[in-house]
């Protein structure tokens, strides 16, 4: 047998091992509470900090890479096609909250369902490939949705895109960003934490498994495609709840939200914030949108360049990406002192 | 007793507090400015497809309108303190989103301009008329911003689908030839754009032999098949209607000329160009070719000084989307300087059926039914290298379109 031998694009696509989330794990409780609370103040004090619309975007970002992560950091599957389930999630939840007038964590609800639906058949085509392959068959699966929306124009309204979904919520206004941010809050902490759960079940140790070695895990009799898929489907719900979100936070879909380039930004997304260390998604989602927001009002011409210019930094120079490079130091740091 | 004292200090407070956001004991006077300045914004692409034909020289653009207002009006200007904030919402529609709202709020902007793409000008008219406060649009051609998805406080400057198609499908199947072969770009543009040709061209007593939708983006950049077909079809179309944009109409014109299709007697009209487009492409690529255009900078006298100017400022001529910005910023500061105010409602009142003659608008008046800016358009055809006399005169004006014929009847489907 040579599958336990990789081919260069297994190889490629393979990860570095999730130091990050190892540092997280091996770190002592209080480390793990503090680096918590921490981050729920943070997330509790975005709005204020930032311009609300903003850190609404961070938050459906955050989702959407940490959905990317799940599958590209814990269970070896590189999706270029992710833009699919964000997009469909969003159109789904922007019919619904427009149609049915339905509170929108239930539209959003809708969405991503909609959204893990359709993860189902192309997940399920798509696993039995690995590594550049599995790559392109997602990313083929993105432009077919992406065209079947631009030219379904009496549903999606095509290029001028989906314009005024409602935010209703029994009554309540959330016109303002400011209160909505505090509105879809919790629904996204619920998200980060089902992708925790995830990682850390029985299951997640499987993916990590299968990641690792596949043939392995097979001869120890776990059906890997079977695994794979799943965690496509969970992921492609993630991206979906994310992308309803996102949906609902600008009152409208555009096109945009299927675009290639969507897929390729959450890619980034993850290679910024670290593969594999999920909490690094996050991260990188908060970075990069506000990068990209400040760059806009920069009057600097060329943001692409900018936004390149420090992925290819950082995967050159920091290649767990941020934050398991932290951790990674963090662990240097932490390892002499347990021997002593 | 004790409660309506506390209710009565409770909103002194807020009267304090809102007066002092407001922008401190300036603004109690008789100026009714909020924080006693006027900020215009200009919301465009600025590192994408759209940057050369508008971008950052339309901030310029709108600095010399500012400049133009200041000199005019002096000491009696409603206020000397004027600023442009401007943002590159990278033709995304989500960044156009927050950005508008972000001017809106945060930047104090009173009036958004341009905004380029359909789904983002569509977007921003939205949150224009939430936040209650203005938008020109001047960079998407969407006729919807004038018809379905027309409000309070949008207005629609420049050109639209239906001007483009009603002046050059008339006037060239008048003048040119009566069969049209029409290639369009498969997505809402194009096939709106192919929608108002054939019925332009139908009325104007032409024919529309053949017309195909090509594949949107057309990544290959390929267009052979299409261009290959045209002259074989009978009767032989007169004339090749292009509605591809930007790139794709730098393909489409180089594979005509490949070709050679004028030699076959297959004339060429644009639906969507701009002098920039022809800056690129170089006259003898497009010599012959027919389009309208909403303003052209040599056309008269007063463009010329104007355009004089403008080159002094940004090494370049302008598009009609740079002269269309600065007379919409222009516009409305002379809106505010007759409402005394800033408050959105006024000066919509004060926009409201005005006719206007300046730089950009000839014959002009701002619709009240569906706030489109109406004023005279031109059919524009390419010279040959040869009759090019300097560096982007590139066309000469065939004729005048006037303004009430150049843009569509208001239309039933907009209720302000």
């Amino acid at each position: 047998m040579t599958s336990a031998v990789d081919t260069p694009a297994e190889e490629a696509a393979r990860p570095a091992p999730p130091s990050g989330l190892l540092a997280v794990a091996r770190a002592p409780g209080w480390v793990r509470y503090a680096l918590l609370a921490a981050g729920l103040i943070v997330a509790l004090w975005l709005p204020r900090g930032i311009y609300p619309a903003v850190a609404v975007d961070i938050l459906c970002w955050a989702l959407f890479a940490v959905s990317v992560d799940l599958l590209l950091g814990f269970t070896g599957l590189m999706s270029f096609g992710h833009a699919a389930f964000w997009g469909t999630s969003a159109y789904v939840t922007g019919l619904v909250a427009i149609h049915a007038g339905l509170p929108f964590p239930a539209a959003v609800l809708a969405g991503a369902l909609a959204a893990a639906l359709l993860a189902l058949p192309i997940g399920y085509l798509a696993v039995k490939r690995t590594g550049i392959y599995f790559a392109m068959v997602t990313l083929a699966f993105a432009q077919m949705v992406y065209y079947v929306a631009n030219e379904w124009r009496s549903v999606t309204q095509g290029e001028n895109g989906l314009q005024g979904v409602p935010r209703s919520f029994f009554g309540v206004d959330l016109t303002d960003d400011y209160y909505f941010y505090y509105a879809i809050l919790p629904i996204v902490l619920l998200g980060l934490l089902a992708a925790w759960r995830i990682v850390h079940s029985p299951f997640g140790r499987v993916l990590v498994g299968i990641r690792d070695n596949p043939a392995r895990a097979r001869a120890l009799g776990y059906p890997v495609h079977r695994y794979k898929l799943t965690a496509f489907v969970l992921s492609g719900f993630l991206a979906g709840l994310g992308g309803g979100l996102f949906a609902v936070g600008h009152r409208f879909v555009s096109l945009d939200v299927l675009h290639w380039t969507t897929s390729g930004k959450a890619v980034i997304v993850v290679v910024l914030g670290g593969i594999g260390t999920l909490w690094g998604g996050v991260l990188g989602a908060a970075l990069v949108v506000r990068l990209e927001d400040w760059l806009s009002f920069s009057g600097f011409e060329a943001i692409g360049l900018v936004t390149g210019g420090i992925f290819v930094l950082v995967v050159l120079l920091f290649r767990r990406g941020i934050w398991g490079s932290v951790a990674a130091l963090a662990l240097r740091w932490r390892r002499p002192r347990r021997r002593g | 007793m004790r409660r309506s004292v506390g209710v009565a200090a409770a909103s002194a407070a807020v009267l304090v507090v809102a007066g002092c956001g407001g922008g401190g004991p300036q603004s109690g006077g008789d100026q009714k400015l909020t924080g006693d300045k006027i900020v215009l914004g200009v919301l465009n692409d600025q590192s994408g497809a759209y940057s050369e034909l508008s971008g950052r020289n339309s901030v310029k653009a709108v600095e010399m309108a500012i400049a133009d207002f200041k000199a005019k009006y002096g000491d009696k200007a409603v206020t000397k303190n004027i600023s442009v904030e401007t943002a590159d919402h990278q033709n995304k529609p989500d960044v156009a989103n927050s950005k508008a709202q972000e001017m809106y709020d945060r930047k104090g902007v009173d009036a958004i301009l341009d905004v380029p793409t359909s789904s983002a000008a569509l977007k921003v008219a939205d949150v224009a008329k939430e936040k209650k406060k203005l938008y020109f649009n001047i960079g998407a051609a969407t006729t919807d911003l004038t018809g379905k998805s027309c409000n309070k406080y949008t207005f629609h400057y420049a050109y639209d689908t239906y001007m483009l198609a009603h002046g050059t499908g008339t006037v060239t199947t008048e003048q040119v030839g009566k069969n049209w072969y029409i290639l369009y770009p498969n997505y809402a543009f194009g096939q709106d754009m192919e929608k108002s040709f054939s019925a332009a061209i139908t009325a104007a007593g032409g024919q529309v032999v053949g017309k195909d939708g090509a594949p949107f983006p057309n990544t290959s950049g390929d267009y052979s098949s299409f261009l290959l077909k045209a002259p074989t079809l009978n009767p032989k179309p007169q004339v090749l209607g292009t509605m591809q944009a930007g790139a794709e109409l730098v393909n489409v014109v180089k594979q005509y000329n490949e070709f050679k299709l004028r030699d076959k007697g297959v004339g060429l009209a644009v639906g969507l160009m701009f002098i920039t487009d022809i800056h690129s492409l170089t006259p003898a690529a497009l010599a012959g070719t027919t389009y309208t255009d909403a303003w052209y900078w040599n056309f008269d006298q007063q463009n010329r000084e104007w355009a004089d100017k403008f080159q002094k400022e940004t090494g370049t001529r302008p598009s009609f989307a740079h002269a269309a910005n600065y007379s919409a910023a222009m516009q409305y500061l002379e809106a505010v300087q007759a409402a005394g105010t800033d408050d959105a409602d006024t000066v919509v009142k004060a926009l409201e059926g005005k006719e206007v003659n300046d730089l950009f608008l000839r014959n002009g008046k701002i619709r009240a039914e569906d706030h489109r800016v109406i004023h005279d358009a031109y059919l524009a055809q390419v010279k040959p290298q040869a009759e090019v006399g300097e560096p982007w005169d590139y066309v000469k004006i065939l004729k005048t379109i006037p303004a009430a014929e150049a843009f569509r009847a208001p239309s039933a489907d907009c209720k302000m």
